[in-house]
């Protein structure tokens, strides 16, 4: 297996993947999305909320709002072995406000200083006169798998790698397919009078280019062991944070499967 | 008000809304904002353009 990496950014990275197979790269495209544990606020009471906006949307609203999540530091809830919540498994977050103003989700007073919301201008609810509003959220750790607020990435994706021929024999540069192509993948080189292949990673894989070549020059196919793999995260969680999340969930999986056929034989 | 994420893929839209009105009211192209803010997939570009803000 080799890996590249073809672009990174703070909550973006693109790698190019080379040397697996289909089934293998969707599990961890599938674990990335679904089963790598993120931070969400859970639980609420609502002390006072005189705004308009009903309870159920304000808890709704709040659920979604990412929190930067330490996977290191905390535990899932369910496996704790405190009565209810404590701070080794859950975080939590006041809301005192009153109007007027637009209450945002920088406005939340978590108790811990390292688990804070990702974005600071999420608005939550607004507030007219001098209406009051007054709950604390509890967050706790869960997956996507239980509901979409636990997900960490926006994006978990993967498109076999483009590969494009031109036939130099049958092509008659009429750069018809330079011209068609929607997204700047061929380029017309007037001095050689020929096609060239400028970004063949961008390429969607229309077959566009194929369409229009009369002569019949153009080939493109996906090669089936060799992806470009992207993934957004919502900012709880580096994006390279929950690749090897998720590598350590397929692993810590496959052990166990290895440890129960060695006791079976 | 503007929903929290965006409702196809979960990226959070509403946390760059308030900037993208305040730079559109003034006169700015939409698309150049969204650009600048980084909204770059067209499902969550049609959050901010079809948001209407009523209360
Ligand atoms: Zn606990
Ligand atoms: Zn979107």
């Amino acid at each position: 297996m080799d890996i590249a990496i073809k672009s990174k950014e703070e909550d973006r990275i693109t790698l190019v993947i080379e040397g697996v197979d289909v089934p293998f790269i969707n599990a961890i495209r599938r674990i990335c999305m679904m089963e790598v544990p993120t931070m969400a606020i859970e639980e609420l009471g609502i002390f006072k909320n005189d705004s308009r906006v009903f309870d159920e949307v304000l808890a709704h609203r709040l659920g979604l709002v990412p929190i930067k999540t330490d996977l290191e530091s905390i535990i899932p809830r369910d496996e704790c072995d405190c009565d209810d919540h404590c701070p080794k498994c859950s975080v939590t977050l006041l809301l005192k406000e009153k109007g007027p103003k637009t209450v945002y989700s920088g406005d939340l007073n978590s108790q811990d200083a390292k688990i804070t919301p990702v974005h600071d201008t999420i608005p939550l609810l607004k507030l007219r006169g001098d209406e009051e509003v007054e709950l604390e959220a509890i967050a706790q750790l869960g997956t996507g798998l239980e509901h979409a607020k636990w997900q960490p990435t926006t994006v978990a994706a993967y498109k076999y790698y483009p590969e494009i021929t031109i036939d130099t024999e049958k092509c008659e540069a009429c750069a018809d397919c330079a011209s068609e192509c929607p997204r700047g993948v061929l380029e017309f080189d007037e001095k050689e009078n020929k096609i060239l292949v400028v970004d063949p990673e961008n390429c969607s894989m229309c077959k566009t280019c194929v369409k229009d070549c009369e002569m019949e020059a153009i080939t493109v196919e996906g090669r089936d062991d060799k992806f470009i793999f992207q993934l957004e995260s919502d900012g709880s969680l580096k994006p390279e944070e929950v690749i090897s999340a998720a590598c350590d969930i397929l692993a810590a999986k496959s052990q166990k499967i290895i440890e129960f056929t060695e006791g079976e034989s | 008000m503007i929903p929290v994420r965006c409702l196809s893929c979960g990226k959070v839209v509403s946390a760059y809304f308030e900037e993208y009105k305040k730079r559109t009211d003034e006169g700015e192209d939409p698309k150049e904002v969204l650009e600048d803010l980084g909204i770059n997939k067209y499902c969550c570009r049609r959050m901010f353009i079809s948001h209407v803000e009523v209360w």
